[in-house]
């Protein structure tokens, strides 16, 4: 059977005033896995993810969701930034924020309604955030405003995640939370992508893997690619003492 | 009240309306300024326009002039855009470009042009019902309060429709774009609602007024509330209010009515902004001394947990443990009595059955930062409203 490809990356260079960051990348990513991208501080690793979302333009190299570009498939997509560009002093509560994610399906103009407020609160509730639904948003710690920004995802109903180190400044319970609500929809079908520094981990909660240092190194099943010789060649020689750290 | 009164106040509260609906968008998009570079760019479009209908309130106008205001907008961004300069460095030089342009077309053809800058910048209310609307002779109001009206029902039409791309596209412009609502098409539906209202409401009220009616009940109403509901409902109200309240200021003390409008505009800011509920200066400076006190009865409390022996809990001994130069002893006690969180008997404090839970709580929360278990004393102490 051929494999269904949710995105496919065509020879993808990126710069920032002309130096480039992300040089030639080709990279397909098969529907239905849960795949981390791991490189060090700079790598390009959240540059890759704008660049797929069309947040940056990239100098050359094409980008396509299920064989179409990303303006045509908006919908199926859903992104989780690694620091959310959003007006933290908007008035405007948790709960609201995670509203906001259910106003893709309903279209212009049709406002939410019961059921969209209904799977907002479920969402709230998966993160653990439910007691915190009328808070102003500025008045959540970073934590707290990154579950925050996880559950209007959840309600956004993508097929294809990208979450930008979603467990940065979480603690260790809300971690497990996070990649259980992950697993569960890589179940349902759906194709996550998430940036992670815990190279420890990644054996444990991912099953595919991309190493990405300005160039992709390698891409792969975790079982068959997460080893020492690609490690090294992503992070240099001393990438041990970065997992210890 | 006679009708001319009567009008002109039903002119400003329509005015009032118009403006402070698009002005709390403006407002949360930190674009303040832009209202004001239209409120003066616009000046060129409606000499224009004049020169060909000769009246200021005709839709043509009001639509050439509306252009010019967009104009502005993309000049401003266009420049930004360069890199070279911020976007208020960017509106300084747009505006006065524009204006002054306007300013010479006027001066140029004084003679022709009964229009003056100084009825642009200030307008004046109390001869807004002189221009009446007739149609095959028959008397069917004030112009101004027609073309108002006309700006109030199309704004509020659209507030109506779009009300959730309006909020989406203004937090979050990024998941906007994701969910297929263009904010770059909500920018400028935003700027030209805000440039027709402009250029609507300057014959009647003028610039100024029109800036300060769309900026400062916003701005007001931000301090007021969390909601972005409540705060379009504040801000119309607050509008309205000014609006009133200035025309009768300004008839008791005999002066411009878009004077003292503005002037109310202003002193309600700066009531709210002194006595606002919890963004309000005052109660910022209250809370903040409320929690120097409520940090200072902890560590009392802390103590008294840990000590035992009565000569610790002496309340002459107090000041060793409780900050004198910043709280009073006697502040701090009296919180914690009237808490029911200590008892003094014959000078000697203990913690009372709540006063020990209380000091558990608080203590499991400091070192957690977990909030759910003292939901219920956010109630009592500022201390965990975090
Ligand atoms: N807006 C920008 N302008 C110029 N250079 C940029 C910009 N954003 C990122 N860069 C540069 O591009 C490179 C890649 O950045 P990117 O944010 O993609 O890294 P990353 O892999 O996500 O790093 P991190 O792990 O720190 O999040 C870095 O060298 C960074 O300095
Ligand atoms: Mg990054």
């Amino acid at each position: 059977m051929e494999t269904k490809f949710a995105v496919k990356i065509d020879d993808l260079t990126v710069a920032y005033d002309y130096k480039p960051v992300l040089w030639d990348i080709d990279l397909a990513i098969p529907e239905g896995v849960l795949m981390a991208i791991v490189g060090p501080n700079g790598a390009g690793k959240s540059t890759l993810i704008k660049a797929i979302l069309g947040i940056i333009k990239p100098i050359a190299g094409s980008v396509s969701i299920y064989d179409q570009p990303y303006e045509k498939q908006r919908k199926l997509v859903a992104y989780v930034p690694q620091k959310g560009t959003v007006d933290w002093d908007f008035p405007t509560t948790a709960l609201d924020v995670v509203m906001m994610g259910t106003y893709g399906d309903l279209g212009w103009i049709k406002r939410p309604g019961q059921k969209e407020k209904k799977a907002s609160l479920e969402a709230l509730e998966k993160v653990g955030m439910l007691s915190f639904k009328n808070r102003q948003i500025s008045q959540l710690s970073g934590g707290q405003q990154q579950r925050v920004f996880l559950a209007r995802a959840l309600v956004q109903n993508a097929s294809i995640y990208f979450m930008d180190e979603p467990f940065q400044g979480v603690d260790a319970s809300t971690e497990i939370a996070i990649i259980n609500i992950l697993k569960e929809l890589r179940k349902a079908g759906k194709t996550l992508i998430v940036v992670h520094h815990d190279l420890q981990t990644v054996p444990e909660y991912f099953d595919w893997v991309t190493f990405l240092n300005v160039k992709k190194i390698a891409t792969g099943p975790v079982k068959e690619i997460f080893n020492d010789d690609n490690l090294t060649k992503t992070y240099g020689i001393n990438y041990k003492v970065a997992i210890n750290k | 009240m006679t009708s001319p009164q009567i009008e002109i106040q039903l002119i400003a509260v329509v005015v009032a309306i118009a403006c402070a609906i698009p002005g709390v968008f403006l407002v949360l998009r930190k674009m303040a300024l832009i209202s004001d570079a239209i409120s003066h760019s616009i000046l060129p479009g409606i000499v224009i326009g004049f020169f060909i209908t000769q009246d200021l309130n005709s839709p043509f106008l009001i639509l050439l002039a509306a252009l010019t205001g967009l104009l502005t907008v993309v000049l401003v961004e266009i420049i930004q855009k360069t890199g070279l300069v911020k976007e208020d460095t960017a509106i300084g030089l747009v505006f006065p470009m524009l204006f002054s342009v306007g300013v010479i077309m006027i001066a140029k053809n004084a003679n022709d042009v009964h229009l003056d800058v100084d009825a642009v910048l200030l307008g004046e209310l109390a001869f807004a019902p002189f221009d009446r609307l007739l149609i095959s002779g028959m008397d069917l109001g004030p112009k101004s309060l027609w073309v108002m009206g006309v700006v109030l029902l199309i704004t509020v039409f659209l507030l109506f429709m779009f009300f959730k791309e309006l909020k989406v596209s203004t937090f979050d412009s990024g998941l906007s774009s994701a969910l297929g609502f263009s904010p770059i098409l909500m920018h400028y539906g935003l700027m030209s609602v805000s440039s027709i209202t402009v250029v609507g409401a300057f014959d009647a009220v003028g610039a100024i007024l029109v800036v300060a009616l769309m900026i400062a009940p916003a701005a007001t109403a931000y301090l007021l509330t969390n909601d972005l509901k409540k705060m379009l409902w504040i801000s119309i109200a607050l509008g309205v209010f000014s609006a009133v309240a200035g025309y009768w200021f300004a008839h008791f003390i005999d002066a411009s009515i878009s004077g003292s409008m503005t002037t109310v505009l202003g002193i309600v800011f700066l009531g709210v902004y002194l006595f606002a509920p919890q963004k309000g200066l005052i109660s910022v400076l209250y809370r903040q001394k409320q929690q120097r006190t409520e940090v200072s009865l902890l560590t009392f409390l802390l103590h008294l947990n840990n000590h035992s022996e009565e000569n610790e809990r002496h309340l002459n001994h107090l000041n060793e443990h409780i900050n004198w130069q910043k709280v009073r002893a006697k502040t701090v006690v009296e919180l914690g009595v009237k808490n029911n969180l200590i008892t003094i008997k014959h000078d000697v404090v203990s913690l009372t059955e709540k006063g020990n839970d209380f000091t558990k709580l608080a203590l499991e929360y400091i070192i957690t930062n977990k909030d759910e278990k003292i939901e219920h004393m956010k109630e009592d102490f500022f201390l965990f409203r975090g």
